[in-house]
């Protein structure tokens, strides 16, 4: 039974999947269905579905919010379907590897000498020179980069076998990314934290993991410090934190950095990457009082990205009466309005002012730091595979030439054929031709 | 300051001498028997290409980032590296004048285009150099941002060249060399020569017909040298998946940058963004032309409508994402 499927598998199932039309069918088709996921909105809720997708009129006389929904187009990247297709892609890749391309390579770094001035018709550039010798064609064959053979009258040269390697290195690191990718779904995990300047925190809001991954519980993480740099015109230059990695149970510090946007923090195989930001918290005194702590609450205009943030303080103790305190950034300035919605002053952190009768000081605004949190197993493999693709296409672009020679008589045949630049090869052949010197040739003719 | 009035000049001179090569390349094409058009138009795309350097030269100066901030920096970066890909092409080693022609009659044009929109269409206030967003001050951005926009100028360039080739050999059956095997067809012998009837040859013997097929007998003192020449379109053919041969590494290392880049600075080299998805399609289908190309029975008109397609797909990669409005290849949450 075993023997009779491996014989099935390598007969009838390995040829198909190692068939270049094949593989050319599945790109086109990887790619088409890639687009479906950039025309139709992923990962939306199912209301936004049954609204732009309704049952009538049907788009396209098919695409109601129920078929789109069973075929998975809401999030066509993780279906079953494009995920078997990957695979496919992958089984494809290394059938064709062992099947065709290390063959050819094989036969590609065979080579033999032409021994019948016939066999010269048939290369793609060919000709016959007239009283020219071998001897003189290998030293400017030489000279143009060629590796040459010859003997008895008979010269074979090549260059660029390197491309012929190249779709294999190609293949193989895509095996390699692939791979890769798999084992970073399986034994990775990524996570998101909001936290205020100031505070510590483990690894808890875990939005994917896979069945493989470890979040680390020895250590925790405490932001000192979250700020935000501005241009001059107000615009945001860079969003700065100060992280330290604690030692849970000696309350040690294992590691300090400032991260920012495109410099994360790595420790322990997790990485902190700087995401987003929130405002926290007002700090303020008022009167003589201790400092005081207020939350602020996030303020959005409906349909923009406008964003402000605002607290409200009570400026009596029974609550009866107070201000609101808006901020439209980490800044520091801090707008105040009364119950009837003015503005009545604006303070700096740092600052004072007089509301209802009582002095106002803002100490400071604290920010909170969105991290992402990140840890991909699988990227030292993705990494080679894309440091071996690189070099694999590089490779693949040179042309792999092959000069044939051979003295019959008075006449020298010469010939030869390229895999790729068969136009830059035509010009080299000619110039190759033009520079053998021509003075066996005075002396054949006897002038 | 001198660089902003420099840089308003530059523009409007990139897009008038290449309006100019534009125009010495179409009439070298229609009256092939007018002399020095052809090296006309060459230099001129020399010229367009050393203004739009200097022009991005300056803005660097001036901004003192890499100059790929928004879409007018990124539309001359691209017209410039159509320019230098031209360059590239015709000085593949092609002795054949005509194919330089028949390369410059559509590079020239999609450069104009390009640069046209740029200095005409695009509103002043999207001219202006911006500062950089704290997503992009990496300089990772000039490594993936530049790496991607020259790999689109060849695959542009090479795409054009397919449907040159398509648009020379439109009334014959072609069976074309160029492929990985190294096979030669036998049935070159046979083709048909090539006939330009239609807005071509305007009965000018001496224009294209002289080079299609030709055997060239090379003046040496000596002995026979007839070696049968590479026909028009069959060096289109040829320059065109050079081309692509060339912009694919480099969209290969474009996106691995990017996919790097992304992973340095927000912890995943791939996202299914739709910029990234479709970079990934215009790359798949790319792949997919390569591999017609060592398809038995496949040379010929198909890679080369494959070839034409990928055109579609590259703009639509460049601007279409973006155009939609859908994730404006724009990662975190800041922007």
């Amino acid at each position: 039974m075993a023997n009779y499927y491996s014989k099935f598998l390598r007969r009838e199932l390995f040829p198909i999947l190692g068939n270049l039309k094949f593989a050319i069918a599945l790109l086109l088709i990887i790619a088409a269905c890639s687009v479906s996921g950039t025309v139709i909105e992923q990962g939306e809720t199912l209301d936004f579905y049954q609204q732009n997708y309704p049952e009538h009129p049907a788009l396209f006389g098919f695409l109601t919010f129920k078929v789109l929904l069973f075929l998975g187009l809401n999030h066509v990247y993780s279906t079953w379907w494009f995920l078997a297709l990957l695979i496919l892609f992958g089984t494809s890749l290394t059938i064709c590897t062992f099947n065709r391309q290390l063959p050819m390579l094989k036969v590609a770094k065979r080579w033999h000498y032409y021994t019948k001035p016939q066999s010269f018709s048939k290369l793609a550039l060919s000709t016959e020179l007239i009283g020219r010798s071998l001897e003189e064609i290998a030293p400017v064959l030489t000279k143009f980069g060629y590796q040459v053979y010859q003997e008895n009258g008979q010269l074979y040269a090549r260059k660029g076998l390197i491309g012929r390697v190249g779709p294999i290195f190609v293949h193989a690191s895509m095996l390699l990314i692939l791979i890769g990718a798999i084992l970073g779904s399986l034994t990775g995990f990524i996570g998101q934290e909001m936290i205020p300047s100031g505070q510590a925190f483990q690894i808890k809001n875990v939005t994917e993991a896979g069945i493989w991954s470890h979040i680390p519980k020895d250590w925790a993480v405490k932001v000192n410090r979250f700020w935000i740099e501005y241009t001059p015109s107000g615009a945001i230059d860079q969003f700065y934190s100060d992280l330290s990695v604690i030692d849970n149970k000696s309350g040690k510090e294992l590691d300090r950095q400032t991260i920012h946007v495109n410099k994360p923090l790595r420790y322990d195989g997790v990485t902190f990457y700087q995401a987003n930001w929130d405002i926290a918290a007002v700090r303020f005194t008022l009167n003589a009082s201790p400092v005081l702590q207020l939350p602020m609450t996030v303020l959005q205009a409906k349909g923009t990205n406008n964003k402000v943030w605002g607290s409200w303080l009570p400026t009596k103790p029974d609550l009866s009466a107070g201000v609101t305190l808006i901020t439209p950034d980490l800044q520091g300035t801090l707008l105040i309005y009364d119950e009837k919605g003015d503005l009545v002053s604006t303070v700096r952190a740092g600052g004072s002012t007089e509301v209802n009768g009582i002095t106002l000081t803002i100490k400071e605004l604290v920010g909170s730091t969105g991290l992402q949190i990140k840890s991909d197993p699988g990227i030292p493999l993705v990494y080679t595979g894309f440091g071996l693709l690189m070099m694999g296409v590089v490779m693949s672009y040179v042309s792999h030439s092959q000069i044939w020679a051979l003295q019959a008589g008075s006449s020298l045949y010469i010939g030869g054929k390229t895999n790729r630049a068969q136009v830059g090869f035509e010009s080299e052949l000619l110039q190759i031709l033009e520079s053998v010197p021509t003075k066996i040739l005075e002396k054949s003719y006897g002038v | 300051m001198k660089l902003v009035a420099l840089q308003s000049l530059l523009d409007n001179a990139s897009f008038a001498i290449l309006l100019v090569t534009m125009l010495m390349y179409w009439i070298s094409a229609a009256f092939p028997s007018i002399p020095y058009l052809a090296q006309g138009g060459t230099a001129g795309m020399a010229i367009a290409n050393l203004s739009i350097f200097v022009l991005l030269s300056a803005r660097w100066i001036d901004a003192g980032y890499f100059p790929l901030s928004n879409l007018y920096e990124s539309l001359f970066f691209l017209a410039w590296g159509i320019t230098a890909m031209h360059l590239v092409a015709e000085n593949m080693g092609s002795k054949n004048i005509n194919s330089k022609i028949l390369i410059g009659v559509f590079t020239s044009a999609i450069a104009m285009a390009i640069t046209a929109f740029a200095t005409m269409t695009l509103p002043e206030n999207m001219q202006g150099a911006e500062p950089l967003v704290p997503a992009l001050k990496s300089n990772w951005l000039m490594m993936h941002v530049s790496v991607m926009l020259l790999s689109y100028s060849a695959l542009m360039v090479g795409s054009l060249l397919a449907i040159a080739f398509l648009f020379v050999s439109r009334n014959q059956e072609i069976t074309l060399k160029g492929n990985s095997l190294g096979n030669v067809s036998n049935l070159r012998q046979n083709q048909v020569s090539l006939n330009f009837d239609s807005g071509f040859n305007t009965g000018n013997e001496s224009s294209f017909e002289s080079s299609n097929g030709a055997v060239t007998t090379l003046s040496l003192p000596s002995g026979i040298l007839a070696i049968e020449r590479l026909t028009l379109s069959e060096t289109l053919d040829n320059l065109s998946y050079r081309m692509i041969g060339l912009g694919f590494p480099l969209l290969t290392i474009g996106i691995i940058a990017g996919g790097v880049w992304a992973n340095e600075a927000w912890g995943s080299y791939w996202s299914w963004d739709p910029k990234e998805t479709w970079s990934l399609i215009t790359w798949l289908v790319f792949a997919a032309y390569l591999h017609t190309r060592i398809t038995k029975g496949w040379q010929g008109k198909r890679p080369a409508m494959l070839a034409s397609g990928g055109l579609v797909v590259i703009w639509t990669c460049y601007l279409g994402v973006n155009l939609l409005g859908k994730g404006l290849h724009s990662y975190g949450w800041f922007l």
